[in-house]
This record gives C-alpha cells, sequence and structure tokens, in this order.
C-alpha cells in the first residue's frame, strides 16, 4: 500500500545553523523564532541533520535553556562517523512558540534544522 | 456582446474586489440598507498588523472573552472587505454587533477553524464586512484537551472608499436601480 502524507504547507520554512550541540544539562539554542510583530509566530520542526565525529551521541531537542529544557520529542540517537537526517514523515508535527534548543550527550554533534514558522 | 462583470459577495476562489469603482452598494448596518457609491478601491494584503491573538484558551471547553476587532477598524465612509484564516486548533466565532453571531442557523452557528482551510481554502464562505467602526469581534474556543497559548487569526481583503448617495433611502423604499448588497452586520 501506498503511504501518503499530506504535507500542507501552513506557514515558510526556515532553517538554523549549524551549532555543535552542547553537553547534556547545558541545552542551548538551535533555532530562534520569529519575534513576529503585532502577534508572535511558533514554529514546527521539519527536518533535522546531524553529524558526530566524536562518538555516538544521544541528541535532546526541545524547548528551554539548559537544565531547565524540555524535550519536544523522544530523544535521538547519532552514530559516530555518521550523517543522520530525519525527514518529515519522521518526525512528529510538533509546534512550539519559544527558541527550539539541544543539548547531547557528548558535546560536539553538529546539528541543524528546518523548520516551518506559521504566523504572519 | 461583453460579459458583465460578476459584482457579488462570497465569490468563489482566490479574493476579488466584489464592485468596481463607480458601482453602488448597499451596505446593510443598523437594520438598514444605505447606499453609497464606491470612488477607489485598495488591496490589504494578508500580513502581521492584520493578525490577532484571541489569546490564550484553558481546557476543559475553554473560551476566550468576545475580543473587539479593533484592527480591521475602517475610516469614516469606508468599508473592509475581509476573510480570514485561523492558525491555532481553536474555533472561532464572529459576532457582528457585539451579541449577534453571524453564519447562524435556527440552532446552530457555523465557525472558523484550521479545518477550514481544507475545504474552503480561499475562505470563500467567511467572507465579512467591516463598514466604519461598526466593529467586528470574535471569540475562540478550545475543543482539544490541552490548554492553547495562543488563537491566532490572519486577516486579508480589499478597502472601498465610498461617498454616499443621499438621493437614495431605505425606508422609503428609493433605492438604485443597480446595486450590490455589502452584508456588513447581522441580519437578525
Amino acid at each position: 500500500m501506498p503511504h501518503y502524507v499530506d504535507i500542507r504547507p501552513r506557514g515558510i520554512r526556515k532553517v538554523s545553523e549549524v551549532i555543535a550541540a552542547p553537553v547534556a544539562g547545558a541545552a542551548a539554542v538551535l533555532y530562534q523564532i520569529t519575534a513576529g510583530g503585532q502577534v508572535p509566530r511558533t514554529a514546527i520542526i521539519r527536518k533535522i541533520w546531524a553529524y558526530s565525529d566524536v562518538g555516538n551521541v544521544v541528541l535532546t531537542i526541545g524547548i528551554g535553556l539548559a537544565a531547565a529544557q524540555v524535550p519536544i520529542m523522544p530523544l535521538l540517537y547519532v552514530v559516530n562517523d555518521m550523517d543522520t537526517e530525519w525527514t518529515e514523515d519522521e518526525i512528529p508535527e510538533v509546534e512550539v512558540n519559544q527558541d527550539i534548543t539541544v543539548e547531547g550527550t557528548i558535546v560536539g554533534c553538529q546539528v541543524q534544522i528546518e523548520v516551518e514558522e506559521v504566523g504572519s | 456582446m461583453p460579459a458583465l462583470p460578476q459584482i457579488y459577495p462570497y465569490k468563489a476562489g482566490t479574493i476579488e474586489p466584489v464592485v468596481m469603482p463607480g458601482e453602488n452598494v448597499g451596505i446593510w448596518v443598523n437594520k438598514v440598507y444605505e447606499f453609497y457609491r464606491i470612488l477607489f478601491i485598495e488591496g490589504l494584503p494578508r500580513s502581521n498588523p492584520l493578525t490577532i491573538d484571541l489569546g490564550p484558551v484553558g481546557v476543559p471547553a475553554g473560551v476566550t472573552a468576545i475580543t473587539q476587532l479593533t484592527l480591521l477598524e475602517m475610516p469614516d465612509i469606508e468599508f473592509g472587505q475581509f476573510r480570514a484564516q485561523v492558525l491555532d486548533d481553536a474555533e472561532v466565532i464572529l459576532y457582528q454587533g457585539r451579541a449577534d453571531q453571524r453564519h447562524k442557523l435556527q440552532t446552530r452557528v457555523a465557525t472558523y477553524s484550521r479545518f477550514n482551510d481544507r475545504y474552503d481554502p480561499d475562505g470563500q464562505v467567511g467572507e465579512f464586512y467591516v463598514f466604519e467602526d461598526n466593529y467586528a469581534f470574535m471569540q475562540a474556543t478550545n475543543n482539544t484537551d490541552y490548554a492553547l497559548t495562543q488563537a491566532r487569526v490572519a486577516f486579508w481583503g480589499f478597502r472601498y472608499v465610498c461617498e454616499k448617495l443621499q438621493q437614495y433611502n431605505w425606508a422609503t423604499k428609493t433605492i438604485p436601480e443597480n446595486w450590490t448588497r455589502i452584508p456588513a452586520t447581522a441580519h437578525l
């Protein structure tokens, strides 16, 4: 049976910088949400890229900084010396209204995300 | 033979001006039609200044206050033609007259929601009009099982600058031969 995904655009696509995920407990901003003028925007993660050459890494993507980070999806496992991509079919449509943050079990895993910003 | 212009509200497809400059309109306000001629039309793009956040909505079945859409107020002798898109998973009711719900049947009131994008992608059926400071109002309801931190609605449309046609009067049934009806307030 073919698998259909109805990806109907709700907003505009933007990407984060490529950052080195900090160590667990020191979650840093991965994507800074657009302030949005009169009415703030929200963001939905659509794609995640990661590459590690520092060892196998478990990434936590969430909201909140440092030890106050709260995951917004299950942990992601990145195998050492392999690039990993999660695409829209594989990512739940989690929508947040604040900066998206990341941390890893080992410092130094490169991470970049593409988001869809909803608003005006 | 040239085709007649399609001058009526709720036009299917991407929003178009409902009338052309030089045409007459009857604006339904205060339970009568008032007659005007269109002088000027201007587009109002969907944009951040034309977006409102009705506020957080709790559970279960939380509702926001009935919020005045001050952002859609029109200058004197002007009216606006608007379509709406709900950006968050809330059901939104339109009022014109703070206590006068629009899109209503005998026992039900049709609402705006994110589902409208699926079945009415151009917002045709939800089109509404605002004349001067006869404000529109909206109220959001949360039917999910989680609190919503925002209930946003974006608007776009056209602005019409008019001149009043003093010679016509609804009460005396002195009306123009050709005119387009603009439902700018509720018909109770």
